[in-house]
Parts: structure tokens; C-alpha cells; sequence
């Protein structure tokens, strides 16, 4: 027989998980009601109607427009964008031509075959530098690695920082003949895509922040008829191979990857920061995980694979990864490397950001240590779709950075990797001679 | 040891950061934040914590947690997408480690020791790492093959087609210009005075160097005049 709790426990223990300070409400039908569905509302973040209560920043842009206080710089029909939507059924519109190129620091300095492959990439579809993209000298990292590692920075240092770099984008078409907001900031590190959207939401909700960088950016001749240049959209690359998945897979692809199992690894601040942006589609993972990555490799006919630690975090930590690196590689190994291996047996990992690809390419050999002797091949989305388009393993995708084995994916995909290393080391004698192989004429880098 | 008066103070400032009402708005003590915590998995640290600290407001404990245990949080945001009252842990620990740098908490000092080399790339050149950073010699643990092609650091990175990343010593050339910039708004943001605080000897190398760009920039834009 089942005991029926009392309704109003005297006893002073409590109802069971709550403690004893428990109290009910004694609240009439109607009001029990009401209240219930408040705490409903609150607690169940699936609830589609999450929307009616967050509020879409980009709609208060318009109105700081509207009053004289910011100009917005537009996407326009000239960037042919492509809507999407995002995890409320929100649409956001990503600019697939005329780009400015925000290089990222971790993927620059240490995972160049990213940068190389998306440039390729926008190549191959007859984009012609200087018009259809610009990569130039003229831009900072957006410091917010530092800053979510050490606390070294505030709000105020971010928001320049990005308003800095987001004018110099605006007017970057100038020199090379265009006009203002010719080209459309493209972001390509994912901590830099979430920095700059939160960023962009305090410098919206916040006078006192707008009034403080804007005698910051006043001082370095970074205003537009004196007021602050905010970005329609902010947009990641992920989210430009996303939209452009179709045409990869129908205009340039040239090598079948149906044989291939493919793990994503989809970066926490692309997804976790301001989720409200990022893509969601129900034609991918039923549209309950964002859709970035993983529709690329789906396009390119790739298996893709599910594993059980999908949501988990690399374990890069921003401060971690150089300083308490046993946190890091224990984490990667056992979350992500032995999951992806054991779970999924997965011929490649891919990732769409800087800090997860370095931490789960070079994590891996140190495993071996603790009997953990698990690898993955590790690269980026976009590394992934230039190789299944035909691109050279070493010139452009540049995987002789990369310390996970990512010979075996090259050789499954029927690229033989150790002819693709011969052609390189003997290109290295013609860079050694000054013949050098660009992607786009040097001089458009160079800033005046 | 500081006194309770000292310990309100940090609170204080804890709570007149503008994104402090942002951050937290109620808490359940559900305790998703923690399950999801890839930080919770390998330290004495919970996002649950955290919250339930500063929703009760118990500065001496907040005071104690902010010593060591804000330093374990990964920054991944994990916590700020799951929890149902909208709280970012993680952006909470973000204002306290500000806090703890503003205070000078000799445990940060501490913490933030083997950071100073991507402070002092970052500050001075606007790059947070740079290829001449990321060599074996630096990360033994990342194994043997680190590198699939031996050679030359220059002309491995003289073979990277694109002009801007053809660099040892920043993740991308960085115009002079641009550096400048920056360093007005690390003035101008009191991010120098932050660093100086937390590490003396390394805020004066900054300061040198950041001295000798200026007056390296000053020098073009005569030579820029004198051409035109």
C-alpha cells in the first residue's frame, strides 16, 4: 500500500528533496494555476514561446539608428545574403559576397590551413579578391581569449577592441575603390564570433558603455559623422559554408566521402554564447543541435556519426590550455578522443573553431601516458570540404601543422599523402627562391 | 586575512558591475550548471556555487571562492546555455575575476604567472600567440609530431599563400598603425593599469616597448610627409 504524504506536513521534516523549510502555499485553484505556469514558463527552456520573453537586440539597433545614435552597417542585396534561422525560428541573414576577412589568432598562428582552405574555397567559386573579399593588415585579434583566460580586459577594452576592428571593415572598400560598408566583417574565430555578439548586446542595452568608447573611438578617427558603426549581423564562417554547403557539394566537390564516418565537435561559444544566434535547421540533427558543421560534411555525402558527449566542451579552458594543461588534455582525451573512437569509430573529427581544434589535435599523444592511446584526426569543417574538393593537402589545407593523424583520412579519401608531401618539400625549395604561390596579390593586404 | 569591511568592499564591486543583473536573475539550485560543468569534473568547483554565494550574498565565502576556485571555470558558457533562470555563471566568475585583478589578490598574481607570455604577445602586438610560441620545445606533452614537415619556421610559413600570414612572430602582420590603436584603447581602459597591478616587471616591459611603436610610428608618418 502507498502512503499518501500529508498535505501539510506539521512534522518539520519537509517534503522529501525540498528540506524542511518547506511551506505550502495554500494558494486558491486559480492562483495555483497561474503560478505554476510563471515557474513552467521560467524553468522549461524548450517551450517554443522561450521567444516572446528574450528579447532580439537587433531590433533595439534599429531603433539606436533611428535616434542618431549608431549607424548600421547593412548587408545589402551587392553581399547576395542567404536567410536562415536561428534557434527560435528568428531569421538572420549571412552575407555570402563581399567579405572582410576577421583572421583569428589561434587558427593563424597555429592551424593556418583554415584561413588558406576558406580562401580557396571562395576562390574556386570565381570570387575575385579585393572585390568579392578583402584580407588585410589592418585588424587586431578580438582579445577576448585573454580576457575569458586571465580577466585582464573589461567591457569597455572588448567594445572598443570591436568597434575598432568593425569601423576598419566598413571602411576598408575605400582604398580599393568601393564604398563604405562595401565589405561585410566574416568572422573566423568562434570565442570572436560569441565576444562580439555579447558585446554587441551591451553596447545596444547601454548608454554609459556607448558614451564611454565613444571618446575612445573619437580619439583614433573611428567614428562615422561622429557615431559608433554597428554590424547588422554578426557572422562566423562556419555559418557562410553552411549556407553555401550546396554549391560545395554540386559545384566544386570531386572526391566521394560517403565511406567516411564524421564526428562534429560543434564549439561552445559558437552554440553557448548568445545562443540565440546561432543556426538551427531541421533538416540537420533534427534541428535540435545547431546545424553549423555538421551540414557541410552531410552535403558532402559524408557519414555523419552521433557520439554520447556531443554537448561536451573540448577542454581548452582559454587559461588552461597554458597553464593547467593536465585539465585540458585529460579532458579532451576522455570526453571528446576516446569517444569519438570508441563510440563512434570515427574517421575524422571536425570542429569549426580555433581552440577546439588545438586542443583536440595536439591532446592526443600524451594519452599514451596514462594507457589512453586513442587518435582522431582533427581539422576544421571547411579543411575538410576543400580536400573532398580537390584541394593539396600541404599547400592549402596546410595539414602538416596538425599532429593527430591526419595521413589516414587524406589516404582513405584516396589522396596519396606521401606523394602530396614529396610535391610540397620540393615547392619549399621554390619559396626558398622567392617563387611563391599566392592565393591573392600580396599587395591588397597592405593597409594605407 | 581581510576584514569583513574589506570583504563587503569586493562584494560591492562585484555587484556594480552593469552585467551583474545580466548574469543572475534567480536560482533553483537545479544544479544543471554543474552537471554540465566540464570544470566541475576535475576541480573543487561548482557554477551552483557560485550562484547560490552570490544570491545569498555571502561575502565572506565569495571572498574565499574567489581566491582559487574562479580560476578552475573553463569559460566555456555551457553553464549560461543550460540554466533555466537565465544566469551565466560563468559570466558571474568573469566580473569576479576583474574584481579579484582590480583588488590585487595575491592568488591571482599567482594564477596568472604562466600567462604572461600571451599578455605580453597580445598587448604589444594585438595577436594573443604567434607560431614562434607554439614550438615543440614549448609543449613537450603535444609528442614528436607536432610538425609533419621538418624545416625552417620562415620558409614553412613563407609557403602559407596568403601574404598576412607570412609571420614568426604574430599569428598575422599586424600594420603599425593598427598596434598604435591599440595601445590608446589598453590606455584608455585602464587594461595597463590592470596589468600593472597584477605584474610590475612585465608592465614595464610593455611600456618600452610600447613607447619605442610609437615613436617607430611617429618616424613613418614624418617619412609618409616628407614623401608627399
Amino acid at each position: 500500500m502507498i502512503e499518501t504524504p500529508p498535505q501539510n506536513p506539521g512534522d518539520g521534516t519537509g517534503i522529501a528533496g525540498h528540506g524542511a523549510f518547506f511551506q505550502p502555499t495554500n494558494l486558491p485553484p486559480e492562483q495555483a494555476e497561474k503560478a505554476t505556469e510563471w515557474v513552467r514558463k521560467h524553468v522549461d527552456r524548450r517551450t517554443l514561446d522561450l521567444s516572446e520573453r528574450m528579447d532580439d537586440v537587433r531590433e533595439h539597433m534599429w531603433e539606436l539608428e533611428r535616434d542618431g545614435e549608431i549607424i548600421v552597417h547593412r548587408i545589402t542585396d551587392a553581399h547576395r545574403p542567404v536567410e536562415v534561422k536561428t534557434l527560435f525560428g528568428w531569421t538572420k541573414k549571412v552575407p555570402t559576397l563581399q567579405l572582410w576577412h576577421h583572421k583569428s589568432c589561434g587558427q593563424c598562428g597555429n592551424i593556418p590551413g583554415y584561413p588558406t582552405s576558406l580562401l580557396w574555397t571562395m576562390n574556386r567559386f570565381g570570387f575575385v579578391p579585393g572585390r568579392d573579399y578583402l584580407d588585410e593588415t589592418d585588424q587586431t585579434s578580438c582579445t577576448a581569449w585573454n580576457y575569458h583566460g586571465s580577466g585582464i580586459g573589461n567591457v569597455e577594452s572588448l567594445a572598443a577592441v570591436f568597434l575598432r576592428n568593425f569601423h576598419q571593415a566598413y571602411v576598408s572598400g575605400k582604398q580599393h575603390g568601393h564604398d563604405a560598408g562595401h565589405f561585410f566583417p566574416l568572422v573566423h574565430c568562434g570565442t570572436s564570433f560569441g565576444n562580439y555578439k555579447e558585446i554587441r548586446k551591451y553596447l545596444i542595452e547601454s548608454a554609459e558603455l556607448r558614451d564611454k568608447v565613444k571618446k575612445i573611438l573619437g580619439k583614433l578617427g573611428r567614428l562615422v559623422d561622429g557615431k559608433l558603426v554597428i554590424p547588422e549581423e554578426i557572422v562566423h564562417y562556419s555559418e557562410w559554408v553552411h549556407v553555401m554547403r550546396n554549391r560545395i557539394a554540386s559545384e566544386l566537390q570531386t572526391i566521394d566521402v560517403s565511406k567516411l564516418r564524421v564526428v562534429m565537435h560543434a564549439a561552445c561559444h559558437y552554440y553557448k554564447m548568445v545562443h540565440e544566434d546561432a543556426i538551427y535547421d531541421e533538416t540537420v540533427l533534427g534541428g535540435n543541435r545547431t546545424a553549423v558543421g555538421t551540414s557541410v560534411a552531410q552535403a558532402l555525402g559524408a557519414q555523419v556519426i552521433d557520439y554520447s558527449t556531443w554537448y561536451d566542451c573540448c577542454g581548452f579552458g582559454f587559461r588552461h590550455i597554458i597553464s593547467e594543461r593536465e585539465f585540458t588534455r585529460s579532458f579532451t582525451i576522455d570526453r571528446k578522443i576516446r569517444v569519438a573512437r570508441e563510440e563512434a569509430n570515427a574517421d575524422v573529427m571536425i570542429g569549426i573553431d580555433t581552440g577546439c581544434i588545438t586542443t583536440m589535435d595536439k591532446n592526443q599523444w600524451i594519452g599514451k601516458a596514462h594507457e589512453q592511446n586513442y587518435s582522431v584526426p582533427i581539422m576544421a569543417d571547411i579543411q575538410f570540404a576543400a580536400l573532398a574538393c580537390g584541394a593539396d593537402p600541404f599547400k592549402i589545407v596546410q595539414l602538416q601543422w596538425h599532429a593527430s593523424p591526419c595521413e589516414e583520412v587524406v589516404e582513405k579519401m584516396g589522396i596519396s599523402w606521401s606523394q602530396a608531401k614529396a610535391n610540397f618539400e620540393a615547392y619549399l625549395k621554390e619559396v626558398e627562391a622567392g617563387r611563391i604561390e599566392y592565393l591573392y596579390n600580396p599587395q591588397l593586404a597592405l593597409s594605407r | 586575512m581581510a576584514t569583513y569591511a574589506e570583504m563587503q568592499e569586493v562584494f560591492e564591486d562585484i555587484k556594480k558591475d552593469f552585467r551583474y543583473d545580466h548574469e543572475l536573475n534567480g536560482c533553483l539550485n537545479c544544479g544543471i550548471c554543474t552537471a554540465t560543468c566540464p570544470s566541475a569534473h576535475f576541480y573543487d568547483y561548482s557554477p551552483r556555487e557560485i550562484v547560490q554565494l552570490l544570491w545569498t550574498e555571502n561575502v565572506e565565502q565569495i571572498y574565499d571562492a574567489m581566491q582559487e576556485k574562479i580560476w578552475a571555470c573553463a569559460q566555456c558558457m555551457t553553464c549560461a546555455a543550460r540554466c533555466p533562470f537565465k544566469n551565466s555563471p560563468g559570466g558571474l566568475v568573469a566580473i569576479m575575476r576583474e574584481v579579484a585583478i582590480k583588488h590585487g589578490f595575491q592568488s591571482a598574481r599567482e594564477v596568472l604567472r604562466p600567462f604572461g607570455r600571451v599578455m605580453l604577445k597580445l598587448i604589444t602586438t594585438g595577436n594573443q600567440l604567434s607560431p614562434d610560441m607554439i614550438q615543440p620545445d614549448h609543449f613537450p606533452d603535444w609528442g614528436p609530431n607536432i610538425q609533419k614537415v621538418k624545416g625552417n619556421l620562415k620558409t614553412l610559413r613563407k609557403a602559407i599563400p596568403m601574404r598576412t600570414l607570412q609571420t614568426t612572430d604574430t599569428a598575422w602582420e599586424v600594420s603599425l598603425k593598427t598596434s598604435v590603436e591599440m595601445y590608446t584603447i589598453w590606455e584608455m581602459t585602464g587594461v595597463l593599469k590592470q596589468l600593472e597591478t597584477m605584474d610590475e616587471n612585465l608592465y614595464d616591459v610593455i611600456e618600452d616597448f610600447i613607447d619605442e611603436k610609437r615613436e617607430e610610428y611617429e618616424e613613418l608618418l614624418e617619412e609618409q610627409a616628407d614623401q608627399d
